[in-house]
């Protein structure tokens, strides 16, 4: 039926083939399943009440205005903040020098920074946050519930990220290559990391420094067992459900901070997508090894 | 200016040896070609005379200077690769200016030698291009521009050419050549292409299996290769295997030479197919016509013969004109003029 239709002259529009219509509603159908819980969210952030009907019965910004006054959000956001860039900035400063030598000069260390990248895929982040807490315990007691040893271990679950972006990276640009003609020309090694290698890995370190952020940001079960003191916002997130008792807008606040939290991290994901131009599916893990096997 | 001597260079990786005591002198502004096979350890020479490999025994000097345990950056070398290896966040102007930067020369000294090197590889309207944006030769023509930027006393070059196509690749190796006399350089040319090597280099070094076997210049090294794997490898020659007979190697009326010192049983002839000489009913020993290969002003003869008890295959080039007269299968006779003929023991 379909090839009589396509084949038939004076035809001038393309007609609906079953398959482009399958696709369409699936496409509006997933669409739908992650945008609708967000508009719920955010209508709720500003619903007066919200009771009987399918929208809301009024609309305010009291919760918005209530929850972004309120010294333990502005708190959480701020601690959250600092966490997640401390956590960003130590994984740069440790995994791009290290991802380097394991390749220009020792690529024996590779085996171990693999293993220890896939540890974070394998192990629920409890777990790993209980094992930190037990062999600080043994190694350095006064770390013990610190924000450093909590930026430590999201520096440890987030790195994986970063690693394989930033490995990626090298790898597409030649570092290897790179390195020699530069040292060929007389650099030293400050000045071929400097004017060679950043420049030429930028986007898988802004790309995994992004995934670190986000990671970080968004993380409950290890600041909840390592560091019980520090409060992020996606603890103040769980109090506000567990101690909720019935007193009226406190559930609209954590709607808008939800809110806030999702954008952010949208904003993260929007701009890994945008500096990867297209390529994002090779920052996952075992992605490199698929794509050497199908040149090779 | 300098020159380069190599004393019993060893590299072992493992169990390969990919240098095995390697001796060179090469005298200051002249090119020598390191030519031979895949895997010979060409590669490896030019980058121990660069610092990117340590040899594992042997003294490298540049200039009288033991450079053996100087790393790469403080040695006064340049190098040309074969995969162009350009910044890519650079243009071709600020790669060309890179080795002077990292040598903090001051800008307006940089800024006049950058202007005359792109003059020097004629990259004067190209210099403000990004790396992707010129084509295989330009890049690297740029990438010789940023070997010599420094006056290096040895420019070193591995495989410059193997990625470029035909036409380029014999133009560019003319550029470079001229580029080499013009500046006065002492150069290693790398390459497993031997008419590059004798039409680009003042002396070759043919090597195989990490040794250098024998070190001539190109019309000495073409008339009278030393060795067994020099005559095989360098220009296209025929080589049949014969049976030493009371101290002679015999092929039928056209050649008999005295053997090989050395050869008992049997050892092996080799002469150039324009060395053979070919008639349609003289003397000579009988052949058959297989192929005719028309090559432009010459033709090749693809020639089935008769050695020993077994078919053997050689070939035959003459003036493509005189060889419209041979059709496939007519039955030739050959000579050889004793003089054009080879031997070696078999090893
Ligand atoms: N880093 C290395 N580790 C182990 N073996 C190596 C290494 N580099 C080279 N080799 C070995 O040393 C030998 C010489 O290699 P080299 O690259 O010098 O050859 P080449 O003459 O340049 O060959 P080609 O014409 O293919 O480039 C080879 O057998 C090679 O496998
Ligand atoms: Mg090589």
């Amino acid at each position: 039926m379909t090839a009589t239709t396509a084949t038939s002259p004076g035809r001038t529009r393309e007609p609906l083939r079953p398959a482009r219509i399958g696709q369409t509603i699936m496409f509006v159908g997933l669409f739908t399943y992650f945008t609708l819980p967000m508009v719920a969210v955010f209508l709720y952030s500003i619903a007066t009440r919200w009771t009987a009907h399918i929208l809301p019965d009024g609309y305010t910004l009291d919760w918005w205005v209530s929850a972004f006054t309120d010294q333990a959000v502005i708190g959480a956001f701020g601690s959250t903040l600092v966490l997640a860039t401390l956590t960003a900035t130590l994984d740069i400063l440790v995994v791009v020098p290290a991802a380097y030598w394991s390749r220009v000069r020792n690529p024996r260390i590779r085996t171990i920074v693999e293993l220890s990248a896939a540890i974070p895929f394998a192990l629920p982040y409890l777990v790993i946050g209980f094992g930190l807490l037990q062999f600080s315990g043994i190694v350095a007691p006064a770390l013990q519930g610190t924000f450093p040893l909590l930026v430590l271990g999201h520096a440890a679950i987030a790195f994986p990220f970063l690693y394989w972006a930033v490995d990626g990276a090298m790898a597409a640009a030649g570092i290897e290559r790179l390195s020699e003609a530069a040292e060929t020309c007389g650099g030293s090694p400050a000045q071929i990391v400097r004017r060679v290698v950043l420049p030429n890995i930028k986007p898988g370190v802004v790309t995994g420094g992004l995934l670190a952020f986000a990671t970080s940001f968004g993380e409950f079960a290890m600041v909840q067992t390592i560091a019980r003191g520090v409060y992020t916002v996606p603890i103040w997130s769980a109090e506000a459900i567990r101690s909720y008792s019935g007193e009226s807008g406190s559930f609209n606040r954590l709607a808008a901070v939800t809110m806030v939290n999702f954008v952010v991290l949208f904003a993260l994901s929007a701009a890994v997508v945008y500096f990867n131009r297209g390529q994002t599916v090779r920052l996952l893990p075992g992605a490199r090894s698929i794509e050497q096997r199908e040149q090779g | 200016m300098s020159g380069v001597d190599l004393i019993g260079v060893t590299k072992v990786f493992g169990h390969v040896r990919a240098l095995d005591d390697v001796n060179l002198q090469i005298t200051s502004g002249e090119m020598v070609a390191l030519l031979g096979p895949s895997g010979c350890g060409k590669t490896t020479l030019l980058r121990s005379v660069a610092g990117l490999e340590r040899p594992t025994a042997g003294r490298i000097l540049i200039g009288g200077r033991d450079v053996t345990s100087v790393p790469t950056r403080d040695r006064p070398i340049g190098m040309v690769f074969q995969s162009y290896a350009l910044f890519p966040n650079l243009t071709v102007r600020q790669n060309i200016a890179f080795p002077l930067e990292v040598r903090h020369r001051p800008a307006a000294e940089v800024k006049a030698r950058v202007d005359e090197l792109l003059e020097l590889v004629r990259l004067v309207p190209q210099a403000d291009r990004y790396p992707n944006q010129v084509s295989g030769g330009q890049a690297q023509r740029c990438a010789l521009g940023r070997a010599l930027a420094p006056s290096p006393a040895v420019l070193l070059l591995d495989e410059p050419l193997s990625a470029l196509d035909a036409l380029v690749r014999t133009r560019l190796r003319d550029e470079i050549r001229r580029v080499q006399q013009l500046v006065k350089t002492t150069a290693i040319y790398v390459t497993h292409d031997q008419s590059e090597a004798m039409a680009i280099a003042d002396r070759v070094a043919v090597m195989n299996h990490g040794k250098i076997e024998q070190v001539a210049r190109p019309p000495e090294l073409y008339e009278s290769p030393a060795t067994h794997f020099s005559a095989t490898f360098v220009g296209s020659r025929n080589a049949l295997e014969l049976p030493v007979v009371s101290g002679r190697l015999v092929l039928g009326g056209a050649f008999d030479v005295p053997a090989p010192a050395g050869a008992t049983d049997r050892a092996v002839a080799f002469f150039r197919p324009e060395d053979v000489e070919v008639t349609a009913n003289g003397q000579g020993h009988p052949a058959t016509l297989e192929v005719k290969i028309f090559l432009g002003s010459t033709t090749r003869l693809h020639l089935l013969t008769e050695v020993d008890g077994r078919q053997a295959r050689f070939y035959a080039d003459m003036p493509s004109r005189q060889a419209l007269a041979y059709e496939p299968g007519a039955k030739l006779a050959v000579r050889i003029d004793p003089a054009d003929v080879k031997t070696f023991a078999l090893e």
